[in-house]
């Protein structure tokens, strides 16, 4: 190829490079555009499910207060202002990061929230990390061993694993290592070895998920024209799975993974009431027993918040895994 | 169009749940019929299967019925979210424009909330009943028909059978109910047995942490967190409700995607 640059190649060479960079622009504002946007949409959905049924303060008394004093808790908490100017102080509220006094503690809502969230977010990093090399390898071996033994295992492994509920791993790995085999310590928060049964439970479905997902895109492109053409040339099936087709699965994983990473944030719930794990989801549960709506409320937009973050770093991953993005696609006339 | 060994092996655990479930009704009796003479009696106890619960009711009655709930709540909301995903994505791919656009980023702000967190935070202000529960996880349901519905939309409303439907002057509704709606049928119907299993996890979870179908509804959910309760004592509790709800889920998922290799279509998984 070196032999037949022309400078006029040099010129589109630079050109294309400037315009990839302007692409890259736009696609980087496009991103946080649309994250700033369902950010937005999120807190908002975060203020109309409080004001859904109707006056909060009737859901606070529980319907256990006569009239008068739900009157006098709403007139106090402010919530018989008009609906949008209630709207209007929320989002300026949510902005600073202020979302009230918790009426159960009487402190700050965002900061039972923040207490509780490293907590979750060990758990994630744990469950997501393992779940991630395990799906990797899993899946690499499989699509290497086509019609081989370890597809022929994995395939009904990983869909009977997809079906089993989180929480009924964790009840059984209870029954097992802890109950009958005194292993592990059955319920909460002390040393590693707590993160242990709460991480297997999570890993396990995503590890499924994580699995059909990335062979399916594997196979996809170890059986395109491409691969098909770099067989031509005398790669062998190893090389064109490690070296082109893992790389182009990648850009779909990613995004992919990322949602899954934005949903486990609230997903650990069940998990986490299980063990007593003091993280976000025993917050929300224990909030919503006790009807403590701030509370509901800053976790909901926590939620969204880590959620859209993950999706930026996902979009980041992508940019840097696909060079096609923030191209002229190929053949286009502009 | 080849009938492969996932679709019949998915049909197959369906068949049979709904099998056991018919019989288990049979045998078991009541759900809600109490026996104080065995309490936590164990499986294989004379009138008692599957053993019984700590208010010495029979498990193997409870699944049953825990499985018809199931059912039930999978079908109300493959349907209710099929309704109005396809509804809103057939209106989103049609006049395109600004409604287009509101539509399309309701449904990406939809997707920023994880459905868990949503359902729990919703059940503190909504009254729980199973129209309230199908109508809150169709709520989250309703996004991939209706992507998949606008995509599909968008792409053949320029193909030639909808442009000579078009100039034979037929109306919009025709078009959108005789020309294109058939040819998305194959896809949301695989994504609706996707979506089946999904929507059963998220019922038993729910009930499982107190927040979804209580008693005098049945739940396998339910069960469960009686069983975790009396883990060390009764193993039986916990146990056969989760066997039950994981084939379930697994049966739909072979179905799920049995039937996307038997229509060939090439339908992303549904998780959501």
């Amino acid at each position: 190829m070196v032999a037949g640059v022309t400078p006029g190649d040099v010129l589109i060479e630079r050109a294309s490079r400037a315009s990839r960079r302007n692409g890259v622009l736009l696609y980087l504002a496009g991103r946080l555009a649309a994250g700033i946007f369902v950010l937005f949409g999120a807190i908002t959905i975060s203020f109309l499910l409080i004001h859904a049924t109707g006056n909060p303060a009737t859901v606070l008394a529980g319907g256990s207060l006569p009239a008068a004093q739900v009157h006098a808790l709403s007139q106090q908490l402010g919530y018989n202002r008009p609906l949008l100017s209630q709207y209007g102080s929320y989002i300026v509220g949510v902005l600073r990061g202020q979302f009230g006094v918790s009426f159960r503690y009487g402190t700050p809502a965002i900061d039972s929230v923040m207490t509780a969230l490293p907590n979750t977010l060990a758990l994630i990093g744990v469950s997501l990390s393992a779940a991630l090399v395990l799906s990797i390898a899993i899946a690499v071996s499989s699509v290497l061993s086509r019609k081989g033994w370890a597809d022929r295992f994995w395939r009904p492994v990983v869909l009977v694993l997809q079906g089993i509920p989180d929480f009924w791993i964790a009840l059984i790995l209870v029954l097992v290592l802890a109950v009958h085999l005194h292993l592990l310590p059955s319920l909460g928060f002390a040393g590693p070895e707590t993160l242990i049964m709460p991480c297997v439970a999570l890993t396990v479905p995503m590890l499924a998920s994580f699995t059909r997902l990335l062979r399916a895109n594997l196979l996809d492109f170890t059986n395109s024209d491409i691969a098909f053409a770099l067989r031509a040339r005398g790669l062998t099936r190893r090389e064109i799975v490690l070296g082109h087709s893992f790389r182009n699965a990648m850009a779909t994983f990613v995004s992919f993974v990322a949602l899954q990473a934005g949903w486990l944030i609230g997903g650990t719930v069940i998990v986490e009431t299980i063990f007593a794990w003091p993280g976000i989801g025993t917050l929300l549960i224990s909030a919503v027993l006790a009807r403590d709506l701030t509370v509901i409320q800053a976790i909901v937009v926590v939620i969204a918040v880590a959620f859209t973050v993950f999706n930026l770093l996902a979009d980041l991953a992508v940019l840097w895994l696909d060079p096609r993005i923030g191209r002229p696609a190929v053949g286009a006339s502009r | 169009m080849k009938v492969s060994g996932s679709l019949v092996a998915g049909g197959g655990i369906l068949v049979f749940m709904v099998v056991f479930s018919i019989v288990g009704s049979i045998v078991g009796g009541s759900p809600a019929k109490q026996d104080f003479a065995s309490i936590l009696a164990r499986p294989g106890t004379a009138g008692h299967l599957l053993g019984t619960d700590p208010l010495g009711r029979d498990v193997l009655a409870w699944v049953s019925m825990g499985i018809r709930t199931s059912l039930e709540v999978a079908l109300g909301v493959v349907c209710l979210s099929a309704l109005v995903g396809c509804t809103i994505g057939v209106v989103a791919g049609f006049t395109r424009g600004w409604l287009d656009v509101v539509l399309m980023r309701l449904a990406d702000i939809q997707l920023s909330i994880p459905p868990l967190p949503l359902f729990i935070a919703a059940s503190a202000v909504v009254v729980n009943s199973m129209t309230t529960l199908i109508i809150l996880v169709s709520i989250v349901g309703w996004v991939p028909y209706a992507r998949l519905t606008r995509a599909r939309v968008l792409s053949q409303r320029e193909r030639g059978y909808v442009m000579a439907a078009r100039l034979a002057g037929r109306r919009r509704p025709a078009i959108i109910f005789l020309h294109i709606l058939p040819g998305i049928r194959t896809e949301a119907i695989v994504l609706a047995s996707l979506q089946a299993g999904v929507a059963l996890l998220w019922e038993a979870g729910l009930s499982f942490l107190g927040l979804g179908l209580q008693p005098p509804y049945v739940s396998l959910g339910f069960l469960m967190s009686e069983g975790k309760e009396v883990l060390a004592q009764a193993w039986w509790v916990a146990t056969f409700p989760g066997v039950a709800l994981a084939l379930l889920v697994v049966g739909f998922n072979l179905t799920g995607d049995g039937m996307r290799d038997f229509f060939g279509s090439d339908v992303a998984t549904g998780n959501g």
